[in-house]
Formats: structure tokens, C-alpha cells, sequence
């Protein structure tokens, strides 16, 4: 509480509001280019491209969207961190970003240089978008669970 | 239009989303991964369009091919939207950045029509021209920037709690509101349960 209180994030109300758009639109960047692959791995979306393309192409924006949302979620955490810290929301959003990233640059990563296609890969791109989706389940119920 | 969306957010389906604790949570979660699913599609096409990702793709396989992905992710977004809208309409007929947000993407909406026949339709004849001219340019940032400030204000909403009582009092509309609640049916028949 004395890290909130002392913290100059609190001093103004714009800045939290300010953060939450650069984190949402990060998070629209960097999950809305992986989804690209993701699709594109199920068959919908830029088939005329190899995956091993579509992943090359977006690659870098997701980094983009990464850093957006990696800049931004730690100063709004400051913000309140025991409130953060005690949420159950915020401990699945965790767990969940982690292994969705993780996720991401290994297997997923592998299956769409190497052009996957077949169930296997649709299976990937699957369990990426579920992931995703569960951080952005967890981001919102934050809120809800107080 | 006051009164329309009274009516609205006390129909059986908004009352449900805004009475009930899940819905509501579960409903923004889903247009907000629909949003990033679309906003994807919406940056690499602009982003191609300006010259500054995928020039090795012609610029009409990325529009063409995310065409109708976009328009499939704008649809659910949309629905999810109308459902957490509906919930609490009265308040948003008094959230300013509600009213932004709808008047952007109508300005959006006005984008698409004015660009469609001298870019998103020609994009072939772009490839074949090999240069992107500016009007296909200026399209690419406007809709870029049309988006962002969409963001802005979507989130800008839940900022706003307009002063429902106080509003009702100073309308002298409490009474109706009284009458509205009263004709309303009860939710799943969970009100009534709790109250025997």
C-alpha cells in the first residue's frame, strides 16, 4: 500500500486510463498478428501464402505488440499491486500470458516455419488462440473479481 | 431515443446481461478477442497498403484474402457489442464517449465507402501500377488512426458513471422508470426465488 500510495502514477487520473489504451492496443497488435497465423494454420484468412510467410511477415509487429504491452502492464500493476498480486484474475492472466508465450515461440513457432498443416497443426494453432483468449478473459474479470 | 433505450436495457436478454454476474464479463472478454483477431487484419492491410510490411505479397492477395475474415470478426464484434451496449443503454444515452465511439465508426463506415472504389478495389491494378499512390496511402492512415481513437473511446466509456437517480429526479422520471422496472419480466424467475 505504501508502494501505491508513494507512487507517482497515482499522482494523475489520466495516466492510468492513458496506460490501459497502449496496453489494449498492444495487446490488439500483438495477439491480432499471432491470430493471423493462427488462422492462416486453420485454413482461413491468407491461404495463398505459405504459413512459414505469413509467420516471417507478422513477426515483427508482434514484437511491437509485445513491447506495447510488456511497457505498459508492469506500470499499471505499480499502480496497485496488492490489489493485482491477491486477484485470482490476475494470477490466471499470468499463468496464461506465460504459457501462451511460451508456447508461441516454441512449438507454435516450429509448426509455422516449417508450413505445418494437418490436424496437428490446426491443433496448434487451436490451443495459441485459446490461450490468447484466456489472457484476455483474465485481463477483463481482473476487474470483476474484487 | 431516450426512451428507446430504456426500453432496450429492459428487455429479458439486457436485463439478464446486466443482472446476472457472468454474462457481462464473459461478453466484453469476447468482443474484446474479436477486436484483436480483426485488429490484425486491420494492420497488416493498412500497414501493406503503406509500403511497410509484406511488399514481397501483392497488395491484392492481403486485401483480398482478409476481406471477408474482417467482415466475419467486424459481425461478432458487432453483436457483442449491441448485447453489452442494450445492458446498460441509458447510461451509455449519457456517456459522451459512447457517442464518440458510435460517430467514428460511422466516420469509419464513410472511410470504407469513400475508399472502396479507388483502393480496397483496385488493389490488382495498384500491383500492376508498382507504386502505391497516395490516396491508397491516406486511406492507410486514416483508418489507422480511426481505429486507434475507436480504442480510446471504447475504453474512455467505462470511465463515465453518469448520475442515473439524479437524472431521473431532475427529468421527474422516476415514476416511469418505476412503471418500466415494474412491467419488466423477471429475470429466469432468479428475482422472485430469492425473494420467497
Amino acid at each position: 500500500m505504501i508502494l501505491a500510495e508513494a507512487n507517482p502514477l497515482n499522482a494523475s487520473q489520466l495516466i492510468f486510463p492513458t496506460l490501459e489504451v497502449f496496453h489494449i492496443v498492444g495487446f490488439a497488435i500483438c495477439v491480432g498478428t499471432i491470430g493471423l497465423v493462427d488462422l492462416r494454420l486453420l485454413g482461413v484468412g491468407m491461404n495463398r501464402q505459405k504459413v512459414a510467410e505469413v509467420a516471417q511477415d507478422v513477426a515483427p509487429w508482434t514484437l511491437v505488440g509485445l513491447a506495447l504491452i510488456l511497457l505498459s502492464g508492469p506500470l499499471m500493476f505499480s499502480s496497485d499491486p496488492d490489489m493485482y498480486y491477491l486477484n485470482p484474475a490476475f494470477q490466471v492472466k499470468m499463468v496464461c500470458f506465460a504459457g501462451a508465450l511460451l508456447f508461441n515461440y516454441t512449438i507454435r513457432r516450429r509448426v509455422a516455419l516449417r508450413g505445418g498443416a494437418g490436424a496437428g497443426a490446426k491443433l496448434v494453432a487451436v490451443i495459441s488462440l485459446l490461450l490468447w483468449v484466456s489472457v484476455i478473459f483474465g485481463g477483463i474479470f481482473i476487474a470483476f473479481t474484487m | 431515443m431516450l426512451t428507446f433505450a430504456q426500453w432496450v436495457q429492459f428487455t429479458r436478454i439486457a436485463t439478464a446481461i446486466r443482472e446476472l454476474y457472468l454474462p457481462y464479463p464473459v461478453i466484453l472478454s469476447l468482443h474484446l478477442s474479436f477486436i484483436a483477431l480483426s485488429a490484425g487484419m486491420i494492420l497488416m492491410t493498412n500497414l501493406r497498403l503503406l509500403g511497410v510490411t509484406m511488399r514481397k505479397r501483392p497488395l491484392a492477395e492481403v486485401v483480398n484474402q482478409l476481406r471477408w475474415p474482417k467482415r466475419i470478426g467486424f459481425l461478432a464484434i458487432i453483436i457483442c457489442g449491441l448485447l453489452l451496449a442494450s445492458s446498460k443503454a441509458e447510461e451509455y444515452y449519457y456517456n459522451v464517449f459512447f457517442w464518440a465511439k458510435m460517430s467514428l465508426l460511422a466516420l469509419l463506415a464513410v472511410h470504407g465507402l469513400y475508399f472502396r472504389r479507388d483502393v480496397y478495389n483496385r488493389a490488382a491494378e495498384i500491383d500492376q501500377a508498382g507504386r502505391i499512390p497516395g490516396k491508397a496511402k491516406l486511406a492507410a492512415g486514416l483508418s489507422l488512426a480511426l481505429w486507434i481513437s475507436v480504442a480510446i473511446c471504447g475504453r474512455g466509456i467505462g470511465y463515465i458513471e453518469p448520475p442515473l437517480d439524479k437524472l431521473h429526479a431532475a427529468r421527474g422520471a422516476d415514476a416511469l422508470i418505476a412503471g418500466a422496472q415494474s412491467h419488466a419480466p423477471t429475470l429466469l424467475g432468479l428475482n422472485k426465488g430469492r425473494s420467497e
